[in-house]
């Protein structure tokens, strides 16, 4: 599996599409994309990570960057989401951090 | 040479991109392309601070707060745009802004810009990884210029992250 994350509309699924070298239709069969809002609510994030772990591709948009949020529940969401993260990481053959649509891959080696 | 420079509130960005444009300019006309509207007696009292500082380092102003492509830029100059997102939002909320088809105009601009001068350094803004929980009007800003900041990256010869006063190059490399 390989791990895609990076801000924003950062242009991740453009570099999950180059990847593997398909249009975003095939994408959507290869791969899963927004799991940070997956974490939600979830108790078992290790369980979800290994889930996800079965597609070929999963992206993430960072959430973490931000203030604190005043809401609870965003609060928690966005441990959640950050926690995920470091899970899915774990488990990838590589991992890639898109900024500004330019991947770097930090974790591993695509081949 | 074109360099893309980003990074959040207080990153060092522009106090780097200066550095770069400084080093790169040789004997160039320095323009520094301000896009901050002033709003108020402090802040034209803080602009006028920074002009006065950058005229210490021979750059002239240039102001350009919408409409990039006519920019009165000398030609063969080097120029420091600061910054790109100030150009969004005024092109997305100010009166004489073009909401419609804002990216266009600042795209347009710095293709224009790139053309016309030496060397060109852009600064930009990361505001992307604080979560997606805003109004609509914030998160059309956002997608402009997550959009722009794609499109810049892929056209920059070069293109740096800064924080904490540290570029870290993800295209190219500082060239001297």
């Amino acid at each position: 599996m390989i791990f895609i994350f990076g801000p924003l509309w950062s242009g991740k699924r453009e570099v999950a599409c180059t990847i593997l070298g398909c249009d975003r239709e095939e994408l959507a069969r290869r791969a899963v994309w927004d799991v940070q809002e997956l974490a939600r609510g979830r108790e078992d994030l290790e369980a979800l990570a290994e889930e996800l772990s079965a597609h070929e591709i999963v992206i993430a948009t960072e959430v973490g960057g931000g203030v604190v949020p005043v809401d609870r529940a965003e609060r928690e969401a966005r441990e959640r989401a950050g926690r995920l993260c470091c899970l899915l990481a774990q488990r990838a053959d590589a991992a890639v951090r898109v900024f500004c649509g330019i991947p770097t891959v930090i974790k591993g080696e695509l081949s | 040479m074109t360099t893309l420079v980003v990074g959040g509130a207080a990153s060092g960005k522009s106090a780097y991109a200066e550095e770069l444009l400084c080093a790169r300019s040789g004997t160039a006309r320095r323009v520094y392309l301000a896009t901050m509207e002033p709003f108020g007696a402090e802040a034209e009292a803080r602009i006028e601070r920074h002009r006065a500082l950058r005229r210490d380092r021979g750059f002239e102003t240039v102001e350009c707060f919408v409409d990039l492509p006519n920019a009165a830029i000398p030609r063969g100059s080097a120029v420091l745009l600061e910054d790109v997102g100030n150009l969004c939002a005024n092109e997305l909320f100010s009166p004489q802004g073009a909401p419609e088809q804002a990216a266009r105009r600042i795209l347009d601009g710095v293709e224009r810009l790139r053309t016309l001068c030496r060397e060109l350094v852009i600064v930009s803004n990361e505001v992307f990884s604080g979560g997606s929980g805003y109004e609509n009007s914030t998160l059309e800003y956002l997608s402009v210029l997550s959009y722009v900041n794609r499109k810049l990256a892929a056209a920059a010869d070069a293109v740096c992250e800064v924080s904490c006063g540290i570029a870290v190059y993800h295209k190219g490399e500082r060239v001297r």
